[in-house]
C-alpha cells in the first residue's frame, strides 16, 4: 500500500472574497431638492393648462346649448302636432279593428276606463307603448335605438 | 287604449300646416338668428306649453312658430343664400355636434349679410341659456284648487300666552323644565 499525498480542502488563492452585507443603494439621479421642484413646475403647468382650457370647453358648450334652445319651440311644435295626429289615427285604428267585438267601447276595456279619477278630456301624456300601438314593432326599436343598422 | 271617444282631438286639417323641412345641419346653422328672429312667438309658445302643459291648447301658437320659422329661412334663401351655405359646410365639416368654434370666420360674413338685408343682430353666445321674462296677453291660468276638510286640526287660539309654547330648544325630554 503506497502512500499517496493527501490534500486538504482550502480555501483558493488569495483567500475567498468579501462578504456583501451593506445595502447597495442605487444609482441616483436627483435629490430630493430638484424632485420638489419638478413636482411644483409639473403641476403649475398642469393647472394653467386646466384653467386656459375649462373655461373655453365651458364657453362651447354653452353656446351650443343655447343654439339648441333657440330652435326647441321648432322642434316641439313640430312634434305636437304629428302626436295629436298619430293620436287621432290610433283611436281610429282601434275602432275600425274592434268593431265586430260585441260590448267594446273605444278607450276603454268593455267599458271600465283605464284612470277612474282623471276626467275624460284631461290631458295625461301618451305613452310610446300607445303611440307604437298599431305600428310595425320594428319601428318601436327604432325609436328606443335597439334596432339593427342594416 | 287610452283615448276614449270623450277625448277632444284636433282634426287633420286643424294639424296640416307647411312644416318647417330643413336639415338639423341648416336649423344649427341659422339657430341664433332664427331664435332672435321669432323670439316673441317661442316665448309665447313655450310659456302656453309650460303653463298649460297640453298641447292642443296650444297649437295656435305653434303653428305660428312654425310660421315666422318659414319666414326667416325664405328671407335668408333669398338674400343671404351663399353665405349660409358656406358657413353650414363649415359647421358640418367641423365638428360631429355643430360646434360653433371652429367657423368665426364664415360665421362672421353671415352675421354682416343677414344685418344688412334681414337687419337682425346675433345674439350674445349665452342668450338662449338665459331666463326671460314674458308679459302675455294670455290669461294665466287659474291656481289648483285643494279641497277644505272640516275635521283639520285646529290650530291654537289667538290670545294663547306665549311662555306655555313650546320653543324649538326646550322640545324632547326636558319638556320646557329646564
Amino acid at each position: 500500500m503506497s502512500s499517496v499525498a493527501r490534500l486538504q480542502d482550502l480555501p483558493p488563492p488569495g483567500g475567498f472574497g468579501k462578504i456583501h452585507y451593506e445595502k447597495v443603494p442605487h444609482k441616483s439621479f436627483f435629490n430630493g431638492k430638484w424632485i420638489a421642484i419638478t413636482f411644483g413646475i409639473s403641476y403649475a403647468l398642469g393647472i394653467a393648462g386646466y384653467l386656459a382650457s375649462v373655461n373655453i370647453i365651458k364657453r362651447q358648450r354653452i353656446e351650443t346649448q343655447s343654439a339648441r334652445n333657440a330652435i326647441q319651440p321648432f322642434l316641439l311644435a313640430e312634434r305636437d302636432r304629428q302626436l295629436l295626429l298619430q293620436m287621432r289615427k290610433n283611436r281610429d285604428a282601434e275602432a275600425e279593428l274592434m268593431k265586430d267585438v260585441e260590448g267594446w267601447e273605444v278607450g276603454t276595456l268593455f267599458g271600465t276606463p283605464v284612470y277612474n279619477t282623471v276626467g275624460e278630456n284631461e290631458w295625461i301624456g301618451y305613452r310610446p307603448n300607445s303611440y307604437y300601438a298599431h305600428a310595425d314593432p320594428d319601428r318601436r326599436l327604432d325609436y328606443e335605438g335597439f334596432s339593427l343598422y342594416v | 287604449m287610452v283615448l276614449t271617444n270623450q277625448f277632444k282631438l284636433p282634426t287633420e286639417e286643424e294639424l296640416t300646416v307647411p312644416e318647417l323641412n330643413v336639415t338639423a345641419a341648416a336649423l344649427a346653422t341659422g339657430a341664433f338668428h332664427l331664435g332672435k328672429y321669432c323670439e316673441e312667438p317661442c316665448k309665447e309658445f313655450i310659456l302656453c306649453r309650460d303653463e298649460l302643459g297640453d298641447p292642443r291648447k296650444c297649437l295656435d301658437e305653434g303653428k305660428k312658430v312654425t310660421s315666422c320659422g318659414i319666414e326667416f329661412f325664405k328671407k335668408v334663401k333669398k338674400s343671404c343664400l351663399a353665405e349660409f351655405t358656406q358657413y353650414q359646410k363649415c359647421l358640418i365639416s367641423s365638428s360631429s355636434n355643430f360646434e360653433y368654434g371652429p367657423c368665426r370666420k364664415t360665421q362672421e360674413v353671415f352675421n354682416e349679410c343677414v344685418k344688412a338685408h334681414i337687419g337682425i343682430d346675433r345674439p350674445r353666445p349665452t342668450y338662449f341659456c338665459e331666463p326671460k321674462i314674458h308679459d302675455s296677453k294670455r290669461p294665466a291660468p287659474a291656481l289648483p284648487q285643494y279641497p277644505k276638510y272640516d275635521d283639520a286640526t285646529p290650530g291654537l287660539p289667538q290670545n294663547y300666552p306665549k311662555d306655555k309654547i313650546s320653543t324649538e330648544s326646550t322640545q324632547g325630554v326636558f319638556d320646557g323644565n329646564i
